[in-house]
């Protein structure tokens, strides 16, 4: 057993010395906590390979609900027709949609941890970018699932892909749709390559520690990288373009997810606010949920502890809380827009949304959205403490998807033609939404034995930029530029 | 590759289709939603779907209540069928150019052999009036025996609609060419004008002001639903009383 | 419809496909390119082959439509209105359209069936078998051991059955049907004798009335002929020629004729004699003159107070009535089926003698006789049928034949039918479908569907022409199904005798021949032949055969004013608090129930489809703790029903109210055990001229505590404003 335990030991051991200047930022930060690369490397590649039964555990029971809940009922739903869901008239679109926007919203927190914090510097973002490239790359493949599966004729889906047939099928570009369709795929790809590109250097490591089918596995993702100046330049000018260039792909690609709604006609729908507030609302679930992975990646897996500390948490903490506020000044500027509109069905939905059948939804998402993380994370300690801002993202989640809820088939019910009025009850969308949201804990599950979840080298660049510094009496965090 | 907008868009049919509906004598007696299901091979959904906003039908009778016992009044039986925008919401946000419109007829068409049932069309529809396959509805033989053959029996996964009965609509224009004239105002009608007892829908050719849809429609006190939206409805409503 | 092809047809055919394809395509040098645009248009851009029409007589109801069916391919298409029909003029009733529901129903009785009854499997004859058991019935037994129960429609097997019974002494047909138990039209038409002195039934020129009150009568639903009134109803509201006419309706619950109304009055069930009798004198009042006897006894402050309707009301009504230059009065419906129904219609139609409009335009008319027919025929009023039963269950009937009726489900429990049917030796029904009473008969021997069948039907009511509406098949019989007359014609022949010299046919249209023969003769016919295999042509492409002139009569009203007319409140049977009002589904009627568009139709008022709800006012509802789909028990002297609420804005709290056309037992797997039936509910109560006082019934109403979800199209959110905070 290398590493960490030791260096746990040492570090209670001198957490006894209180206040100790250097041993204090140490403790808290981690860049200024080095470790000896090579002992590094060996913590990240045991914390892939030390798997408990619990694992598998949880892999199996997760496996049968996938299996069940998403491909079955999914066979079963293209047997039998849409009709087992709870879509009708007038919500014709319902949960298969909210959890479209929910998983491309929870994709979302991993291009801005990662690449605009990148672009920014934000140092403490090092140790968990990868976390959170990998949510991004699995949310949109369950918004994928999510959005096919509410295809009438799925098996005709490839129709809607712009290629000289001989159908003579072209597919509408006045469509919000086939801008969505453009904009998911180019967002998938972008990211699925932006997570492929910091991950080389990690599999050329990778590669050189294991043995068997892994090392066969490590050299074909490694591409051959030694680790050369060259390589490293090309790596850095491409990481580089893709983090600046990913970073409009990312909010374009939330705003023509709104767009589906706003370009519409439907009351509830029709507001010009859409685009950046759906982006903010993406922002706010996805960093949710990243708080989650991290306090999950950490509480379960060897050696994590060592990488993910309260700093992180604090960090994304203080994100999600001027999130959370920019969240609550975008729904105030919708809900007064369309209020201040006077359209009456408008008004009406608006009545209905807050005292309609399903009133409770619309005050629990302002409660979970807005005064949890309002209450919660001003404090520094409560937002420092990983199962705190678990419950806190977990809330936020929930509270994202109820607005989107609201936003699908709720505003659905309620529509120009009052004689077709009606409340959407969910049917097989059920086991579908948990079947995507299994396979999406599925799909983490199996990269963490994968891949490297913490991006190795960039950690230890970091922690070769960073060192302390005394100044008189003062003792500073000095950064060199690196790159 | 030809663009859908381009396709049809021959002069040689000339006529655009508009509806006339007086909601004054419609008695809501159904005559015409049965006429187009029977017409237009419509599938019957059954009690528990029928119940959840999931029947098919093409044209719906909407009454509401005003006022309370013992002054409560129903409001006039209000027909609601494809109003065939002529600015129509549900056209451009089709991804797969299934709903179209047709210039040689001014008509909102369904194909629906290019529909893959994302049902945008059906949210974006101000009216609510276009009905979804949500399964195959099962028609038990021998009823099969009774589906018009110049109407597609749609499968589960594609959306339709009215369609202003287009096939009697293209029978008659082709009886027209073939005699070397136009078609005629009263030659041939939709199926639920054809059905109605109080002759309470009246279907024929807008652009023709002799018609007797257009001059029904000039009467004055007509009213085109949601006509704020834009939608260019080409069904005219008459409240009257 | 053979299956032999001959070379004459396949010519024909050529020539068709030759002239389509040279009309699809164009002929013109452009059409040369033919574009192969498989995704890119409607399919409905091209269209199949030719069509063929076949006119023919609509028999979902007695009124008889003329309809003319689009066929293709041998199989039945579309069913539109016969243009040239007097009394629908082209257009039909949503049954009308459904009816290719029946003929391809996937529940037909598709061949003779021998079974033990009561059990639904049975073992299938041959025709030559059912044959011969026809004719032994008919020669083993007495004449008069021999029934004939028939539905409404087929007149020509009614005159074939009238012409048998003459002949040989059997007894002599009785037909009935639930709508004419709902119409009450035994009751109307014994007003009119009292009244006028003829019997007859009586024709109510809406479309020229400027002022129509209607008392019970659902015109625009099933009562009488609908198409005809609704075509009248659209006159009284579009004609160019004069001012929008008013609609009032009287009755304690809005039917969907009520729900067209100007003004719908919701009087308390019993006092529609004392509300019509305060008007007439309030309206003769206004008038100037001499008070009417008819209408001297009747104080209408009491009617006021009784009907709970405000004497205001009462006298602003009667204002309308007196001043109109063309008002009009028809009784109907729930207001003759109580126990005073036939004062009701009198005073109804005495009404209308104050407006003095009998034989003008807007007015009450005699219907026309139709051509072949010497005398008014009606159907029988349930108390005649309570003979029928009677005797049934007393033994003196051995064989009854069924057709076109289903007494076991249309006859009210309490008449026991169906325990009467026990006592016959042999039950013989020639069902189309497999009903209650042809699941209690010992043979199905099946007669074709209506668009399968040749005959005619009488026109009662609605034209003012006489119409005699042919029918003639529009596609070969689809199951072994074989004629009604074509079988007791060969059984008359097989029993020979009296039987054979009775019915000398070769088949069924040599009978029809025979039967409309007479009508050659005749000068203002619409056409005219020289013989009669060119005037059967012609009366089967015109769908029938009717005269050229208005041959409606004028009632003798000499002295309808100076007749006692009795101002009583009719009387209620039973314990409950709640009266008890059943009609007829508008969609449904008697008979739709099996037909699955029917069924999927929404009820025009309530919007339901699929089921039989209880329609409570919201009060009430809220009083006895009632929500919408909460299962109630309502109890009547005569039994038992569990149905579920529909909370009805538009009735009185004392009423409730509940369709008839559900609750089969039998009868195909759409109608079998949906719903439930009302006249389940209904005791014998008659009134005096021997209609059910179906209307007469006081109920009890327990909740269950079991909610059954109703499948309504309406929205409960957008037109109750459920959840919106502004309930009703």
């Amino acid at each position: 057993m290398a590493g960490y335990n030791k260096k746990e030991e040492h570090a209670h051991a001198k957490a006894e010395v209180h206040n100790h200047g250097e041993e204090h930022f140490r403790e808290k930060h981690l860049m200024l906590d080095p470790l000896p690369r090579g002992q590094m490397n060996d913590m990240v590649m045991e914390s892939m390979y030390v798997t408990s039964w619990k694992f598998w555990v949880v892999f199996a029971i997760l496996s049968v609900i996938v299996a069940y809940g998403l491909f079955f009922s999914w066979g079963k739903m293209i047997a039998e027709g849409l009709g087992i869901a709870g879509v009708n008239r007038p919500s014709y679109w319902g949960i298969f949609l909210v959890n479209t926007v929910f998983w491309i919203g929870i994709s979302h927190a991993g291009t801005f941890i990662s690449a605009i914090l990148r672009v920014f510097k934000a140092e403490f973002r090092r140790p968990f970018t990868r976390a959170a490239e990998l949510m991004t790359t699995f949310g949109l493949v369950q918004a994928g699932f999510s959005v096919f599966m509410h295809m009438g004729r799925v098996w005709l889906s490839y129709w809607l892909m712009p290629y000289a047939n001989q159908r003579m099928l072209w597919p509408n570009l006045h469509s919000p749709l086939t801008w969505d369709l453009l904009a998911i795929t180019t967002y998938l790809l972008s990211s699925t390559m932006y997570l492929f590109l910091p991950l080389i250097p990690d599999v050329a490591m990778a590669r050189d520690r294991s043995t068997g089918w892994r090392k066969t596995f490590y050299k074909i993702l490694a591409l051959g990288f030694r680790g050369t100046e060259g390589e490293w330049a090309h790596l850095r000018n491409a990481m580089n373009i893709f983090a600046f260039a990913i970073i409009p792909v990312m909010f374009s690609v939330h705003t023509i997810v709104s767009w589906d709604f706003a370009a519409a006609t439907r009351p509830g729908w029709n507001s010009s606010i859409f685009g950046p507030y759906f982006v903010v609302g993406a922002l706010h679930s996805g960093m949710g949920a990243v708080i989650m992975v991290l306090a999950v990646v950490r509480g379960t897996m060897k050696n994590m502890k060592y990488f993910i500390r309260a700093e992180h948490f604090d960090g994304i903490g203080r994100l999600m809380l001027i999130i959370s506020m920019a969240w609550a000044y975008f729904f105030f500027n919708d809900y007064m827009v369309q209020w201040y509109g006077g359209d009456k069905w408008t008004q009406q939905l608006l009545h209905f949304h807050e005292a309609g059948p399903m009133g409770w939804m619309w005050f629990a998402m302002l409660i979970f959205n807005v005064v949890v993380p309002w209450a919660i994370l001003w404090n520094q300690k409560w937002r420092s403490t990983p199962w705190i801002v678990f419950v806190v993202g977990f809330l936020i989640n929930i509270g994202m998807w109820f607005e989107r809820y609201i936003i699908v088939p709720i505003s659905l019910s309620i529509n120009r033609m009052p004689f077709t009025w009606r409340l959407y009850e969910p049917g097989v969308e059920i086991p579908l939404g948990i079947g995507t949201l299994a396979f999406f804990i599925l799909l983490y599950m199996a990269a963490s034995r994968l891949i490297p979840l913490i991006p190795v080298w960039e950690v230890q660049e970091g922690q070769m930029a960073h060192e302390l510094k005394k100044f008189g009496r003062e003792t500073v965090v000095s950064v060199s530029e690196l790159e | 590759m030809i663009r859908p907008e381009e396709i049809k868009m021959s002069a040689e049919h000339v006529g655009k289709w508009g509806m006339v509906i007086d909601q004054d004598i419609c008695t809501g007696c159904q005559a015409c939603v049965a006429a187009c299901a029977m017409e237009n091979n419509i599938s019957f959904v059954g009690e528990k779907d029928s119940g959840y906003g999931r029947s098919m039908h093409w044209i719906r009778i909407e009454r509401f209540w005003e006022g309370e016992y013992p002054e409560v009044k129903m409001t006039p039986n209000q027909p609601m069928l494809c109003q065939q925008c002529n600015s129509a919401t549900c056209e451009p946000v089709c991804p797969a150019f299934a709903t179209v419109h047709s210039q040689a007829e001014q008509l909102n068409l369904q194909i629906y052999n290019r529909c893959v049932g994302t049902r945008y069309c059906g949210n974006n529809c101000p009216y609510q009036v276009r009905s979804f396959n949500w399964r195959d509805y099962e028609r038990p033989e021998p009823l099969s025996n009774q589906l018009n053959p110049d109407v597609t029996v749609r499968r589960m996964g594609v959306m339709e609609k009215c369609t202003f009965c287009i096939q009697r609509i293209h029978k008659a224009q082709d009886k027209a060419k073939a005699e070397g004239r136009e078609v005629v105002d009263g030659e041939f009608t939709t199926a639920c004008a054809q059905a109605c007892p109080a002759s309470a829908i009246t279907f024929g050719r807008v652009d023709d002001p002799e018609s007797l849809v257009s001059q029904l429609a000039q009467r004055g006190h007509g009213l085109k639903h949601l006509e704020e939206l834009g939608t260019l409805p080409n069904v005219t409503y008459f409240k009257g009383g | 419809m053979s299956d032999k092809f001959s070379r004459r047809d396949f010519l024909k055919l050529a020539g068709v496909g030759a002239a389509s394809t040279a009309i699809l395509t164009g002929c013109g040098p452009a059409s040369r390119y033919v574009t192969r645009e498989p995704y890119m248009l409607m399919p409905e851009y091209n269209y199949n082959g030719q069509s063929t029409f076949y006119a023919t007589t609509c028999r979902e109801c007695a009124a008889g439509c003329g309809l003319v069916v689009r066929t293709s391919q041998g199989r039945a298409i579309k069913t539109e209105g016969n243009a040239n029909h007097p009394l629908n003029l082209g257009k039909t009733c949503a049954r009308g359209q459904a009816t290719l529901h029946g003929l391809y129903n996937p529940d037909r009785v598709t061949d003779p069936i021998k079974r033990t009854r009561g059990n639904a499997a049975g073992t299938t004859v041959t025709w030559d078998d059912a044959t011969q058991t026809v004719a032994d019935a008919l020669k083993n037994y007495k004449p008069e051991e021999i029934a004939f129960l028939m539905g409404t429609t087929s007149d020509h097997l009614f005159d074939l059955l009238t012409d048998l019974s003459a002949q040989t002494g059997i007894n002599s047909p009785v037909r009935f049907g639930a709508l004419s138990m709902f119409e009450a039209r035994a009751t109307l038409s014994k007003a009119a004798e009292n009244l006028f002195g003829e019997a007859g039934m009586p024709l109510f020129d809406v479309g020229g009335a400027q002022v129509v009150f209607s008392f019970g009568a659902n015109f625009l639903e099933t009562w009488l002929s609908p198409v005809s009134y609704t075509r009248g109803f659209a006159g009284l509201r579009e004609a160019q020629s004069k001012k929008r006419g008013t609609f009032i309706q009287f009755e304690s619950r809005m039917s969907s004729t009520a729900g067209k109304a100007d003004e719908w009055l919701p009087l308390r069930p019993g006092t529609e004699a004392l509300v019509v009798l305060a008007i007439g004198r309030l309206a003769s009042e206004l008038r100037g003159g001499p008070l009417p006897r008819a209408f001297a006894d009747v104080d209408p402050a009491d009617a006021a107070s009784k009907s709970g309707i405000k004497l205001e009301t009462l006298e602003h009504l009667a204002e309308m009535f007196a001043n109109s230059t063309g008002a009009l009065a028809i009784p109907g419906g729930t207001a003759l089926g109580q126990s005073n129904g036939l004062a009701v219609a009198e005073a109804v139609l005495a009404l209308n003698a104050i407006a003095d409009n009998f034989g003008k335009p807007g007015g009450v008319f005699f219907s026309a006789l139709a051509p072949n027919q010497t005398e008014y025929q009606r159907s029988a009023s349930v108390k005649e049928m309570q003979e029928f039963v009677q005797k049934m269950a007393d033994g003196k009937f051995k064989v009854l034949f069924v057709h076109g009726v289903n007494p076991v489900f249309e006859l009210p429990a309490s008449s026991d039918f169906k325990n009467a049917l026990k006592s016959v030796e042999q039950v013989i029904s020639f069902a189309t479908f497999p009903d209650e009473t042809a699941l209690e008969a010992d043979y199905v021997f099946p007669d074709h569907h209506a668009l399968e069948s040749w005959g005619y039907q009488r026109v009662v009511t609605g034209s003012a022409q006489p119409v005699l509406s042919g029918s003639q098949p529009v596609v070969s019989p689809f199951y072994n199904t074989r004629a009604t007359v074509d079988v007791l014609i060969a059984a008359a022949q097989l029993a020979g005798g009296k039987f054979a010299e009775a019915l000398p046919f070769k088949d069924e249209v040599e009978f029809l021949q025979s039967k409309v023969a007479s009508l050659m003769s005749e000068t203002d016919g619409f056409f005219a032949a020289p013989d009669i295999n060119t005037f059967m042509a012609y009366f089967q492409q015109y769908g029938g055969w009717w005269k050229t002139t208005d041959a409606r009569t004028i009632p003798n009203t000499a002295d309808v004013l100076n007749r006692n007319l009795v101002g009583a409140e009719a009387e209620f049977a039973g314990e409950g608090e709640f009266f008890f009002v059943p009609f007829v589904s508008p969609t449904l009627a008697e008979a739709g129930a099996n037909k699955p568009w029917l069924q999927e139709l929404p009820d025009p008022t309530t919007t339901v489809m699929w089921n039989t709800w209880v329609e409570i006012n919201p009060e009430t509802a809220h009083e006895l703790g009632l929500e919408d789909d909460d299962v109630v028990k309502i109890t009547s002297e005569a039994g038992v029903l569990e149905v579920p609420v529909y909370r009805y804005p538009a009735i009185r709290p004392d009423t409730i109210a509940i369709p008839f056309g559900q609750g089969y037992t039998a009868y195909g797997q759409y109608a079998a055990n949906r719903g439930v039936n009302p006249a389940d509910l209904l005791g014998q109560h008659f009134n005096e001229a021997g209609d059910l006082a179906f209307a007469g019934m006081k109920v009890k109403i327990e909740k269950t505590g079991k909610k059954q979800p109703l499948s309504r199209l309406e929205s409960i959110m957008g037109v109750y404003g459920v959840g919106l905070g502004e309930e009703h």
